[in-house]
């Protein structure tokens, strides 16, 4: 029972992480590094079937990887401000060191500027080379032709130093004043965070979408689907809760925290990824799924085609399993949100199944013949032995390194500040929460 | 005195909660006093024996009835219960009451929306065999847009919806029988003390059926957890 103990321990040794969590930062860097290398290395040589179309959009759903636990984090802080949340206050630190990273993420998508210099990034962006789109693939090419106003090289550019640029912005803005309020305990911190909680929304919200448009959306500029920025906000929101809790729970384990976070916090992170990681990225899965097989226009069902082809069908299955039917049944009780341990597990679970989830919006191409089949079984037929080639060590190596990258980040930005926003107004009030 | 003016007094006193306990027994006793003289030929009926429903233990903060319920439940007390003006947060634990099974029976009520949805719309859109339910039915194959007979993304809004649906219910209903709701008559309800725990005063009940109940071991034991009054509530 938490009542009546206001007074928690906010020492150095309690709200500090230890210095030998630096050692794993270490370990960290060294994947980083091996991770990303061993990637390049294979992409470069070709090893395992690797072809630059495969390795550049292996290395973009690593960067996604990355970047997307990171605005997760985001979100959750300026969420808490937007609501004057309470209860968040003692878990706020880990989403803040997560967001900080948003400073630095841009970094990873250097190799794109460099793919784009050496004119070939249409293996990726097939519209980043109109000329080649039409010897190819005609059919796409006037439609794509229409979309030119917004698909281009300059405006494509411009947009993602936006997003880039507001994501740093709003990261500098929440982590700077909540380290900030640490030293004067100003009140008047937490009420700029809150009144800029709102923009800051608006802001999050169109970067994000247009993010998930021009990134992975535009890798088949022929398709479209208004929601789809949606879903992968919904791919921030549970990679950036498992995150969470999963630095949560290693901060407890290493003894700091204690008496501050409780399995009452850990019960409201593990609702939120219940939430967002499973129930609303399956309606909006759904919904978003439904719309197009119901209407059946062959110009939006042939990216849910290609995804059902060969071995793309199971992986879909897997997805409807692994990212809402087992975690679902798995987490609804209050009693398995309040156990650490298998919160945790949970949280793993989850970004395994992000990544898939990733690789499932990025990997897979529409066939340029799709146009010729007369039926459903004759495409099925001919592209039965279709692979998805989630095994492909390159796949893990850049997810590994692109991730590390992130750890590396979190964990200095959390060995520079304190654990929790000590002097925060509501800290009190956030260690007292209890749910009904 | 008037009687229609005592009537009033009587019909207004269930609803009075503010009044004090004394203002309210004179008014009470007025009431019986006044209809009385009106029959006196009839004989009072004999008062029906009463028979004692437990012992009411009153407390002026949330806090004290805590630290009380922790020792009513280390006791070892079964049949009892708190009643406060509000939800009391750790009071679950404090008494340390069990979890209950709703959780799990509305699971069951869920999954049972969803194949019942799932049935419906197969036996409505795709299959076709006759079926008693009340009368002779025909499951009826409909072509829609062309899709196949049985196509599972156009059953999945109405699965959900029955799930939901099926849900809410089954945990209102099971809510209301395991609470033994609708009561319209509880022993407490006689205790004028009670009314205010609908507004600051927080109870705990021990009741008569208790095996380890002894109406003068456990009056003294209640008096030990340091309430403002201990009151016997009769059937």
């Amino acid at each position: 029972m938490g009542h009546g103990s206001t007074h928690a321990d906010l020492s150095a040794g309690n709200i500090q992480l230890p210095a030998f969590a630096l050692g794993f930062r270490n370990a960290a860097i060294g994947l980083a590094v091996i991770g990303l290398g061993a990637g390049a290395a294979i992409g470069y040589t070709g090893m395992f079937g690797t072809d630059a179309h495969h390795f550049w959009r292996a290395y973009l759903i690593a960067f996604l990887f990355a970047l997307t636990p990171c605005l997760g984090g985001l979100f959750f802080v300026f969420v808490q401000h937007l609501t004057r949340a309470g209860w968040s206050v003692a878990v706020r630190r880990p989403a803040e060191a997560l967001a900080s990273n948003l400073r630095w993420i841009w970094i990873l998508f250097v190799p794109f500027a460099v793919l784009w210099f050496m004119g070939k990034a249409n293996v990726l962006w097939v519209w980043a080379d109109m000329e080649s789109l039409k010897a190819n693939n005609e059919a796409e090419y006037h439609i794509v032709h229409a979309k030119e106003a917004f698909l281009n090289a300059k405006f494509f550019w411009i947009r993602a130093c936006v997003y880039f640029g507001v994501w740093a912005l709003l990261a500098n803005f929440f982590v700077g004043n909540s380290v900030r309020q640490d030293e004067t305990g100003d009140i008047a911190l937490s009420e700029r965070m809150q009144k800029w909680a709102g923009p800051a929304a608006i802001l999050f919200g169109l970067t994000t979408t247009f993010a998930a448009f021009d990134w992975i959306m535009s890798i088949s500029p022929a398709w479209f689907s208004t929601m789809f920025g949606v879903y992968f906000f919904c791919g921030c929101a549970t990679a950036g809760f498992a995150t969470m809790i999963l630095i949560t729970v290693r901060l407890r384990q290493l003894g700091t925290l204690r008496g501050i976070v409780s399995p009452e916090h850990m019960q409201d992170l593990g609702k939120l990824l219940f939430a967002f990681g499973m129930v609303f990225w399956a309606y909006i899965g759904f919904s978003q799924y439904m719309l197009i097989w119901y209407a059946n226009v062959p110009e939006e069902t042939g990216w849910f085609l290609a995804r059902q082809l060969g071995g793309w069908a199971p992986l879909s299955f897997a997805l409807l399993f692994g990212h809402f039917l087992i975690p679902f049944v798995a987490v609804m009780s209050k009693w398995q949100k309040r156990r650490a341990l298998v919160l945790a597990a949970a949280a793993v679970w989850m970004l395994v199944f992000h990544y898939v989830d990733l690789y499932w919006l990025v990997m897979p191409e529409i066939p340029h013949d799709i146009g010729t089949f007369s039926t459903y079984a004759a495409i099925s037929e001919k592209y039965t032995n279709e692979a998805t080639h989630i095994g492909n060590p390159v796949n893990f190596l850049l997810a590994i390194g692109a991730l590390a990258t992130v750890i590396v980040g979190t964990l200095g930005t959390l060995s520079r500040i304190a654990l929790v926003p000590k002097k925060d107004p509501r800290l009190a009030e956030s260690i007292r929460f209890e749910n009904m | 005195m008037d009687i229609t003016v005592t009537r009033r007094v009587t019909t207004k006193f269930p609803l009075c909660v503010r009044q004090s306990f004394d203002e309210i027994h004179t008014v009470s006793n007025m009431a019986t006093i006044v209809t009385s003289p009106t029959d006196t030929s009839q004989e009072r009926p004999a008062p029906k024996p009463t028979r004692l429903y437990g012992l009411m233990a009153e407390f002026e903060t949330p806090g004290d009835l805590m630290a009380a319920a922790e020792k009513v439940r280390d006791a070892g007390f079964r049949w009892w219960d708190c009643h406060t003006p509000f939800p009391v947060h750790g009071l679950d634990g404090a008494m340390g009451l069990k979890r209950t099974v709703l959780p799990w029976l509305v699971f069951g009520a869920g999954a049972t929306g969803t194949l019942v949805a799932f049935l419906l719309q197969a036996y409505t859109n795709s299959w076709n065999f006759p079926m008693w339910a009340g009368v002779w039915v025909h499951g009826y194959p409909f072509l829609i847009s062309g899709k196949p007979a049985m196509s599972l993304p156009a059953f999945i809004p109405v699965m959900f919806e029955l799930t939901i649906l099926f849900s809410a219910l089954a945990t209102v209903k099971l809510m209301f029988l395991f609470n033994g709701l609708p009561m319209l008559y509880h022993p407490l309800f006689k205790s004028n003390r009670f009314r205010r725990a609908s507004n600051d005063r927080f109870f705990i009940v021990i009741e008569a059926r208790d095996p380890k109940f002894l109406p003068k071991r456990t009056e003294e034991f209640l008096r030990t957890l340091g309430p403002t009054s201990v009151e016997a509530v009769e059937d």
